[in-house]
């Protein structure tokens, strides 16, 4: 069942394009990492998919529920942590997790309920009553991921949630959204590329305002122009090797990348995508008896996949 | 921890929400030093300037002590001031910080959220007045005062009539009600508080200068629409005890259109942002 689906969604400010007809689906359950440059239009994505910025042409549907036509209903089903964490500074942690719990319409005693819950998954417990204006970045970001797991909403839409963590509490949120994963539907924006291949199951690529793929991060790289790529370390006459593996069909073409001391001649093998000449290339070179101390297939990184979508040259 | 979603207690309640904003709005008031040096200012001024009306008082009479506390130009010089204080924060503040973006995507309408602070810079605004509510105890207790100790007649010393309390009170409650959300809408238009307080004052002053304009000009045939619309002599009336329904028509209709106007100007920039 799709969880959410957008239809064309157009946002231009005066004349910048910031998002230019994305349309995808998300199905229940997924973890879905938006990728992209800054200023690609991750934010203006997510911000018209919480119903802040409506949209100038398309609509999106969240949990069947269209965030025009049913904007509160829509909303109900939505955990929101917007970018850099806007908070009351003038609160406290409870006092704030409380407000926000109404606002969403929790009432009665599941509001107290509600506030343990999400203060004890986000670990915050020890900074409770603290006044936000003291928090630390990385315990505003926890109140902020709080404030998005209040009522148990069934999509968590995380703009960069570990922007501006250090490694261990990148650790740690990173741990949490895989816990949440089992039973919510979860979109987060990231630079971290690492992070995406960790935990996420779906990838969109959005550059200069267009989605550029959407897919899993195993389909993605199975295709990229860097998946077929062999280095080969040999020593023997560099023009025989060079020729007898280019004749070979899948091969594309054979860079000399230069000549290590010792005598090494080092090779990349341009191949298609999805091919392995390593066997190949180990066959020729031993039927000539040369010595080879290396032959690496390279495996394509989310990183390859993100270059490649969004250079400029 | 279990967290079962269907277990959650909801409600969908309009005033409920209306209620969980217009609480934590007031909070924001009373418990941050911004409510407070506003309601010192107020304070002290109040107090300095009954103190000076006391003396007007002692040369003039004729009329109630209301009336001369608000029918004067000094009067208008510091109220028309509380008006962009109290709203300037409103909706500048939340946009500058960026919490309308957490407000907004909660499922609350843009109306519950204007209501909400509407009614909260309201409550808050009465509750300055507050200490005018013990003028008609202060001035017994000096007509008391007087008695015993010169033993001439209370009534004469103070000239004091509850009517011109009620009155008086009365018109504040209703001016106000328009001047909040004219301090609201200007807050709505933009992220910073000093143009929006600079903007809400302007309005204010023009509004007050509109009432004045018969006495510049004189009678003419437009004039009774300037008679109609100036608050300084609704206030005048009021505090010397004359209640008319008609201001109370023309603010209340006033504050609705202004409000419908903010609720406008948050939805529009939200589109165009």
């Amino acid at each position: 069942m799709s969880m959410v689906t957008a239809e064309h969604l157009h946002k231009v400010f005066g004349r910048f394009v910031a998002v230019w007809d994305a349309t995808f689906s998300i199905d229940k359950g997924e973890i879905v990492g938006f990728l992209g440059p800054n200023g690609a239009g991750k934010t203006t994505t997510m911000k018209m998919l919480t119903g802040f910025m409506p949209p100038n042409a398309g609509t999106a549907n969240i949990a069947g529920y269209d965030i025009l036509d049913h904007p509160l209903e829509a909303r109900r089903h939505i955990g929101y942590m917007p970018e850099n964490v806007p908070l009351y500074d003038e609160m406290r942690v409870y006092e704030y997790l409380d407000y926000r719990a109404r606002l969403k319409g929790i009432t009665g005693s599941s509001v107290r309920q509600q506030i343990g819950y999400v203060i004890d998954q986000c670990g915050l417990e020890p900074k409770r009553s603290n006044l936000i204006s003291t928090l630390s970045k990385g315990y505003r970001q926890r109140v902020g991921l709080a404030d998005a797991l209040l009522g148990d909403p069934d999509l968590l839409i995380l703009d960069e949630p570990t922007n501006g963590l250090d490694p261990n509490q990148i650790r740690q949120i990173r741990e949490l959204i895989r816990t949440l994963a089992e039973n919510h539907t979860v979109i987060l924006s990231t630079h971290i590329l690492s992070e995406v291949e960790m935990i996420c199951n779906k990838v969109i690529i959005i550059d200069q305002g267009k989605i550029k793929a959407s897919d899993s991060p195993e389909n993605l790289t199975r295709n990229m122009r860097a998946a077929g790529r062999v280095s080969v370390e040999f020593k023997g006459d560099l023009d025989l090797i060079t020729k007898e593996l280019e004749s070979y069909a899948p091969v594309k073409k054979v860079i000399h990348e230069g000549t290590l001391p010792g005598g090494w001649h080092r090779l990349l093998v341009r191949a298609e995508p999805g091919t392995d000449t390593r066997e190949k290339a180990a066959a020729i070179l031993m039927s000539h008896g040369f010595p080879v101390r290396h032959i690496y297939r390279h495996i394509p990184k989310l990183e390859d996949v993100f270059v490649e979508m969004t250079r400029r040259d | 921890m279990e967290n079962d979603a269907r277990t959650i207690k909801r409600t969908r309640s309009y005033f409920a929400t209306l209620r969980t904003i217009y609480a934590k709005e007031l909070r924001s008031y009373l418990l941050t030093p911004f409510g407070w040096v506003i309601l010192a200012c107020t304070m002290g001024l109040q107090g300095f300037w009954l103190q000076t009306v006391l003396q007007i008082m002692s040369k003039a009479t004729g009329e109630g002590v209301m009336y001369y506390i608000l029918s004067n130009v000094t009067f208008w010089f510091f109220y028309i001031f509380i008006f962009p204080l109290i709203t300037m924060r409103t909706f500048a503040e939340e946009e500058r910080m960026g919490t309308l973006e957490g407000l907004l995507t909660a499922p609350v309408t843009t109306t519950q959220i204007v209501l909400g602070k509407y009614f909260a810079a309201y409550t808050f605004y009465l509750v300055l007045w507050m200490p005018m509510m013990l003028y008609p105890w202060i001035s017994r207790l000096g007509n008391v005062y007087t008695s015993f100790k010169y033993g001439i007649d209370p009534e004469g010393v103070i000239v004091y009539r509850l009517a011109d309390w009620y009155g008086a009170f009365s018109i504040l409650a209703i001016t106000g009600l328009f001047f909040i959300a004219l301090g609201m809408a200007c807050s709505a238009t933009t992220r910073s508080q000093i143009i929006a307080g600079i903007l809400s004052t302007c309005l204010m002053i023009s509004y007050y200068f509109i009432g004045r304009v018969t006495e510049l000009w004189g009678e003419f045939p437009a004039a009774p629409i300037f008679h109609y619309l100036s608050c300084t002599e609704h206030v005048s009336a009021f505090s010397r005890g004359l209640v008319d329904t008609r201001p109370l028509v023309l603010y209340v209709s006033l504050a609705i259109l202004t409000l419908a106007l903010t609720k406008r100007i948050v939805d529009y920039r939200r589109w165009r942002r």
